[in-house]
């Protein structure tokens, strides 16, 4: 390779797309780095304070799109105090006082502001693609700016955000002159939306083949809008709770009809299940089928139109489908490779005989035999089923099991779940993504650490007895990036054995155990290359008194590799050792 | 005087069955009342209604720990505006023939006669009546219950049918066979 020009060897990395591998390759030889360094056009960044915006930028000058992930996963569940940080208005202005040619920005778990929002919008000529998901701090204003300036916006894709929604006509603000979305997600906005403007939106936007619609866009107007898009891949069905009159039903119909290239569909966020019919005629050609809000669609309704998805590949579903469901999933569903399954009763008010156990799972496992990931929140569970689903696919890749009541053993055996979950990793030689649940001793932990070779991410809550436990998974996945604990009795020795370990990860984070604040002392001390943060929220007073008692358990550890030090942006609840 | 020697060990409270011992290596499980955290989620959406569904401490403990169990804060913010509506006593009402629903909250109402009064004044339908009261007028209600089956409303004890009603339906007389009315 050392004979062709830079330009050839150029060309060849443009067929490489995987950030790892593009990695790789920069490690090979100085010559390599720099080919590779001028010509990375996608950047992924794990974890935004493993790095900063001008080492960045000084590496990658050339880059176009990028990918930035600020909170802990489990900020998802509210265990991570709002200002903790993850702010992307540093990385904004980094960008835009360093003139990079930004096209495309995508954003997990950020704190993004309105005022960050415009300075996008105003700083990236060619801007082309803002995905934003789970993030928050800002409102429909924002939005504004991005219609408004933005004109070669293609993409405007917000997932399960908090939107501060005013109400005002931020779709107004798509100028005439924009027809190049290709795809717009406004399903989490929770306001009215001006359906007018959307129509037009629509209308003048050819190439626009993902639409989502929030709440407040009736079924009069989804007939209309798929009549002006008839060229939709993905769909997402805001809100007809009215059972239809027979005329809008039918212009609804003939609508879908035409949508022959409709392959996802999602939403449903309040309807009356007998406008479902209209979607029937497009069920076969689905793929990939969201009703996880869809808390109305339920019982023979929901079966009626899951007998007609043969073809689905990605299925996302309330508990409320039931065991009887999972099995009809299971006949009909054979090329089913994802399924996800929530809780529709999170906070066990009702008797709820209707959600699923392990006889859905297992007839799911017996049925889609091209199953890799599942997502999976039910009341009970037994080793012999986890055994059973464990022989009937191993090929998972991701295996998320949550049992809903925490501690709670083999409901038929009284045993731990230990056996199952060790089957689990025994048979998944690729499993990537594991979360485990129910009672569980230190020996399932020691089946993880022996058999997980592949795995990356590993989510642990109310499990284990001794430090052993966390210290098999320490010493046996290789491979770990990202491991989470929460209740879970290890301290300061499993923290301690091998801090070089950690180095190797993404990050740590550990609640509601046994470390302490001088075993993380000891920790941070030997580790100038981890920020070891602790986050003690209701304790401000807590601080004073009892600062250098070494014993106090900490709340919560968060620690994560870095190059570049502590972060100034703490809020003071934060204390960085 | 030393306690020590009297024996008196076994008049002492303790947690658990007797014979066990309830000593330090037990705490390392954490139970679920030690996590309970008077920080629970409290939501409100844009109508000011605070869900305080996580106060509602049952004996059974279940899922009281913050966070427990992991389902995205967004998800949970749209279950528990769910449940807020519903533990309210809000049900949605439709009427055959109009192309909306109405929302009508049966924590209000105090009877059967309050109740259909509330209807009337929502759709503007007069002589709303129950059960057999109603003869005059053209359209009469029902209602889905707990077990996802249609009953007249009015023929259950006022409190019962608060609390197993799902949601109300008003039909037509003539459409609605089957309920025993003349």
């Amino acid at each position: 390779m050392n004979y062709f020009p830079d330009e050839v060897i150029e060309h060849v990395f443009d067929f490489i797309a995987s950030h790892r591998d593009r990695n790789s390759i920069s490690l090979v030889c100085k010559s390599w780095h720099k080919i590779e360094r001028f010509s990375r056009k996608q950047v992924f960044i794990g974890n935004c304070y493993a790095i900063n915006p001008e080492r960045l930028i000084g590496r990658f000058p050339c880059l176009k799109s990028l990918t930035l992930k600020g909170k802990p996963h489990f900020a998802d569940f509210n265990l991570v105090p709002y200002e903790w940080g993850g702010f992307v208005l540093p990385w904004i202005e980094a960008l835009a006082r360093s003139r990079v040619g930004l096209e495309e920005l995508r954003l997990k778990r950020m704190v993004v502001t309105d005022e960050s929002l415009e300075l996008l919008s105003r700083s990236f000529a060619n801007f082309k693609s803002l995905v934003l998901v789970s993030c928050e701090g800002f409102t429909t204003d924002g939005l504004a700016s991005i219609a408004a300036n933005c004109r070669h916006l293609r993409e405007l894709d917000l997932q399960e955000n908090e939107i501060d929604d005013h109400r005002g006509q931020w779709l107004n603000c798509f100028p005439d002159s924009c027809t190049t979305l290709t795809s717009l997600n406004f399903a989490c906005l929770k306001g009215e939306t001006n359906v007018a403007a959307l129509e037009r939106l629509v209308a003048r936007s050819p190439n626009l083949k993902s639409l989502k619609l929030n709440r407040a866009v009736p079924l009069e107007a989804l007939a209309r809008l798929m009549s002006c898009a008839p060229q939709l891949l993905d769909l997402g069905v805001g809100s007809y709770e009215n059972e239809p009159d027979p005329e809008s039903f039918t212009k609804l119909m003939a609508a879908i009809k035409k949508c022959t290239s409709l392959r996802s569909l999602s939403g449903f966020l309040e309807v009356a299940p007998l406008c479902l019919p209209a979607f029937y005629p497009i069920c076969q050609n689905l793929i990939s089928l969201n009703l996880s809000y869809a808390a109305e669609i339920q019982g023979n309704h929901l079966i009626k139109l899951i007998q007609l998805c043969k073809r689905l590949q990605r299925l996302w579903i309330l508990d409320s489908i039931g065991d009887k469901g999972l099995v009809v999933v299971a006949d009909t569903c054979k090329e089913l490779q994802e399924l996800r399954v929530f809780p529709s009763d999170i906070h066990g008010e009702e008797d709820n005989n209707a959600a699923v156990t392990e006889v859905g799972l297992v007839a799911i496992s017996a049925g889609c035999p091209k199953l890799h990931s599942i997502l999976y929140f039910c009341k009970q569970m037994t080793n012999a089923a986890l055994i059973t689903v464990a022989r009937n696919c191993p090929n998972f890749i991701r295996f998320r099991l949550c049992i809903l009541e925490p501690h709670k053993p083999d409901h038929i055996t009284s045993q731990s779940l230990d056996e199952g979950f060790g089957a689990i990793v025994q048979a998944c030689k690729g499993l990537r993504r594991l979360s485990v649940s129910g009672l569980l001793n230190d020996q399932v932990f020691l089946y993880i650490g022996m058999y997980a070779e592949q795995l990356e991410m590993l989510s642990i809550a109310f499990a284990g007895d001794t430090d052993k436990g966390m210290l098999y998974v320490l010493n046996g996945c290789k491979k770990l990036r990202k491991l989470e604990i929460r209740d879970s009795p290890f301290g300061n020795a499993a923290l301690l054995a091998d801090v070089h370990k950690y180095e190797t990860m993404r990050s740590l984070w550990m609640s509601s155990c046994e470390v302490t604040l001088g075993g993380c002392k000891r920790l941070a001390q030997n580790s100038p290359r981890l920020n070891v943060e602790i986050i003690n929220e209701n304790e401000n007073n807590r601080m004073e008194r009892n600062e250098e008692d070494e014993r106090e358990k900490v709340d919560k550890l968060y620690l994560y590799r870095t190059v570049v030090g502590t972060r100034k942006d703490a809020p003071p609840y934060v204390r960085i050792l | 005087m030393a306690k020590e020697g009297l024996g008196l060990e076994i008049t002492e409270l303790r947690l658990g069955l007797p014979g066990d011992n309830y000593s330090e290596s037990k705490k390392k499980k954490r139970v679920l009342s030690d996590m309970m955290t008077s920080s629970s989620v409290d939501t409100e959406d844009e109508n000011g209604v605070v869900s305080s569904v996580e106060d509602n401490s049952s004996p059974v403990m279940k899922s009281q720990a913050v966070g427990w169990p992991p389902v995205c804060s967004y998800r949970r913010k749209k279950n528990n505006e769910e449940l807020a509506s519903k533990a309210i006593g809000y049900v949605k009402v439709s009427m055959d023939g109009l192309p909306y629903l109405r929302k009508v909250d049966l924590g209000s109402s105090n009877s059967y006669d309050n109740l259909a009064t509330v209807l009337e004044d929502l759709f503007g339908c007069l002589g709303l009546g129950v059960a057999n009261e109603g003869k005059k007028c053209e359209y009469i209600i029902i209602y889905e219950d707990k077990d996802r089956d249609w009953m007249l409303v009015g023929d259950v004890p006022w409190q019962m049918f608060k609390e197993s009603c799902k949601r109300l339906r008003i039909v037509k007389r003539s459409d609605a066979t089957g309920f025993g009315l003349s």
